[in-house]
């Protein structure tokens, strides 16, 4: 029998209460899931020790320092297997999907633009027109850290037009190689998406950019620089007759920034692009009147034969100064012919945008081109734009026509992935802008263009 | 047979598949948005890993966590060797993981950066005695300097505060109301459209257009500033080697004079150099510890 009975009674209970506090925590045993559950029930039971002062101040700060401390550990462990296995999810409407490790990434995109056009006819019927722009629908990843993928398809033309559909590698010191159909690096408002763009459609002279084809890209920037190169052969659902060789063309882009904040920027931009054409050695250059809601092509130059070689070279700027932005491009194609004269086509467009609300144009360096547009207020952003653009097809013996078209715009940015605008354009053609021969030239129909888009 | 030219080829696959097996530098942060920080960071990792190769590093790596509990986790397994956060959570792993504050981290351009509490001038409000009966915008639970630190300011001035599900809630005539408003941009629009009568940002977050714009900051006047502190810290795992420790202080200490290391600088976070912590350095990180232990006991 121990000479001091209480200090004995006393090391038994603390002997007792820690294994029953703690073994099960180590074991982890059946017992320790009530444990980890309610640790607060040991505390108040310690607590009552403690006030029937059968345990003292000090050992009673021991006991809890101790049962705090494998409770943590346990809460610790509980995690350790989670860890290896946890994805970080997020959606604002779509859905983005990645590991904390950055070795593999998922998203689902979209991007959904219904329009309504309302003719003010000239001399030709051109017919009130609502249709879906675009019904754009993606998935875009990453595995292996470096390697990437994108994929997206519009739906709006009643079949699958394939967009970017491309394999890329970011593994190269800042490098972003891309390995299949996308955009030839040439133009800022064609690098500029279609979510993002001032206006409902972008100027003519996007008849000039080449837009996506299939072929590699190179890209790199630095802090107020781009360059972008890349060898294409021609989009995906092009295809020379009786198996004839495909074109070919190789494009390169750079811009330079001088100065680039949230709310200030200055833009300067180059494209050239060389293009051989494939064996048929046609061409043919045609634009809507920036409305994609009628089917006539006022300026077009009918197919224009032995064609060998396309040569562009296209000039940007772009300012932005608070809620003040302007843009301007002039992009001019030269044709090499056999046996004849080269041809020379040019456009050229200006735009001058005021955010009513005081936001600013996102200018994004790292690409030379516009982002998204995020509202200061729950009840959106408000623009007002304008523009000036011009395309000229006639040269020598092609006559494609010649025109002019005066927009103004309003945009209501409804949220950053909502945008509801109105067009309203007044357009001038020349007496050759004839649709090849199959409408009335000199027409000079007006119009007023609604838009509501979203996008995920 | 020449059996020695055989043992030294045997040798050379031995050290050749020695050399393969890759050992990784990994630099951690919390964040809600891993493929985004995936991006910042990567570069600097492998920066790191290509000058530390004399310590067997590889390769860089990156690893985010969900919450500073999940870091603390990582720091324990040394999972990551280096972490880039504020000096609130870097508190949290010292205290927590044992690990160790290196150097500062200009993050932003900033060396430090203080919470500023602002009300429209037209309020009628002019201190944090006024105080009562109003309802403030912090940013989110996580926020330090839109968060943590203007809620101490107001628990230290006696004020008690009290969560409102809704910015059209009221507080108790005796309390201070709080809401979430979880981008800055909005922060700034209830506190103008007078959804709420009282902000709180940083001094960075006060003078950019995206989250605070002019003609609002116009309308708005400051009631009380913060005292500074570090805009960014990083930290080393608990058990790093002194040496292992020397070269990465170094290192980050001269990236900016290194013509690679200003464009991942820029891509890290856009910082424009690492310094030495300040003598005060103890006194900070007791600060910092006093206020999260304040707010999480009244507030969280």
């Amino acid at each position: 029998m121990p000479q001091h009975p209480k200090k004995f009674a006393l090391s038994v209970f603390l002997l007792t209460s820690q294994s029953l506090l703690f073994t099960p925590f180590a074991s982890g045993n059946e017992g320790s899931e009530t444990t980890q559950q309610n640790p607060h029930s040991y505390l108040q039971l310690l607590t009552v020790l403690k006030n029937n002062k059968t345990i003292t101040r000090e050992q009673f700060e021991a006991l809890k320092a101790q049962l705090l401390d494998h409770a943590e550990q346990l809460e610790q462990d509980k995690y350790v297997e989670d860890d290896e296995e946890s994805l970080a999810i997020k959606t604002e409407g779509g859905l983005e999907v990645s590991t904390y490790d950055g070795q593999y990434a998922f998203e689902l995109t979209g991007r959904m633009m219904f329009d309504m056009t309302s003719f003010e006819e000239d001399k030709n019927k051109l017919g009130n027109d609502s249709s879906i722009r675009r019904a754009f629908l993606g998935v875009e990843g990453k595995f292996d850290y470096n390697w990437g993928y994108e994929l997206t398809v519009d739906f709006s033309g009643g079949e699958a037009d394939l967009k970017d559909a491309y394999i890329s590698y970011s593994g190269q010191n800042g490098w972003l190689w891309k390995f299949g159909h996308t955009k030839e690096p040439f133009s800022l408002e064609e690098l500029t998406s279609s979510k993002y763009i001032t206006f409902i459609e972008r100027a003519m002279l996007n008849e000039f950019a080449p837009g996506r084809s299939l072929g590699i890209n190179a890209s790199t920037y630095g802090s107020n620089w781009t360059v972008a190169a890349s060898i294409n052969t021609q989009a995906w659902d092009d295809d020379p007759d009786d198996e004839g060789d495909e074109g070919w063309a190789t494009t390169m882009r750079s811009t330079y920034a001088p100065w680039h904040t949230d709310t200030q920027a200055l833009h300067f931009g180059i494209g050239l692009s060389h293009r051989v054409t494939d064996d048929e050695r046609k061409v043919k250059f045609n634009s809507r009147p920036e409305t994609k809601n009628t089917d006539i092509k006022f300026l077009n130059t009918g197919s224009i034969k032995k064609v060998e070689k396309i040569s562009r070279l296209g000039l940007e700027t772009a300012w932005v100064e608070g809620a003040f932005s302007a843009q301007a491009e002039f992009i001019m194609a030269d044709l090499t012919r056999q046996s004849q004269d080269n041809l020379s086509f040019s456009g050229w467009y200006a735009t001058a945008s005021w955010m009513i609300t005081g936001e600013s144009k996102d200018y994004k360096f790292r690409k030379g081109s516009f982002g998204r547009l995020k509202p200061y207020s729950p009840n959106g952003a408000w623009e007002v734009a304008v523009r000036h653009s011009s395309l000229d097809l006639n040269d020598l013996d092609i006559t494609g026509g010649e025109g002019y078209i005066s927009t103004i715009g309003i945009n209501w940015y409804i949220t950053k992935q909502m945008r509801a605008m109105l067009n309203y354009a007044m357009v001038d053609n020349d007496e050759y802008a004839n649709d090849d021969g199959d409408v009335l030239p000199s027409d000079d129909p007006r119009y007023v263009q609604l838009r509501l888009q979203l996008d995920f | 047979m020449n059996y020695p030219r055989y043992y030294l080829l045997l040798l050379a696959i031995l050290f050749a598949s020695l050399d393969a097996s890759a050992k990784a530098f990994v630099i951690g942060k919390v964040s809600d948005n891993p493929q985004k920080h995936y991006g910042y960071l990567k570069p600097m990792a492998d920066y790191l890993a290509k000058n530390l190769s004399e310590f067997g590093y590889t390769e860089g790596k990156v690893l985010m966590a969900k919450n500073n509990r999940q870091m603390v986790r990582y720091l324990k397994r040394k999972k990551v060797d280096l972490v880039t956060e504020t000096i609130f959570s870097g508190v949290i792993f010292k205290d927590k993981a044992k690990a160790e504050l290196l150097l500062t981290k200009w993050k932003k351009g900033q060396k430090n950066y203080e919470s500023l509490i602002f009300v429209r001038k037209d309020s009628g409000i002019n201190s944090l005695d006024d105080f009562k009966g109003k309802t403030i915008a912090f940013e989110d639970p996580g926020s330090t300097s839109a968060f943590y630190i203007p809620a101490a300011m107001l628990l230290r001035h006696g004020l008690s505060l009290e969560r409102l599900d809704s910015v059209r809630d009221f507080p108790d005539e005796e309390s201070v109301g709080y809401v979430f408003s979880n981008e800055e941009i909005n922060t700034s629009t209830w506190v103008h459209k007078r959804l709420v009568q009282i902000g709180a940002l940083n001094d960075h977050d006060w003078n950019k257009s995206d989250h605070l714009p002019k003609k609002f900051r116009d309308d708005f006047k400051i009631i009380a500033k913060s005292e500074k502190f570090p805009r960014g810290v990083e930290l080393v795992r608990a058990g790093m080697s002194e040496a292992l420790k020397r070269k990465i202080k170094s290192l980050l200490l001269n990236i900016h004079d290194d013509p690679d290391g200003v464009h991942i600088l820029e891509r890290y976070q856009k910082t424009a150099r690492f310094q030495e912590f300040e003598n005060n350095i103890g006194d900070v990180v007791k600060e910092a510890r006093a206020i999260v232990s304040l707010v999480d006991s009244k507030l969280n």
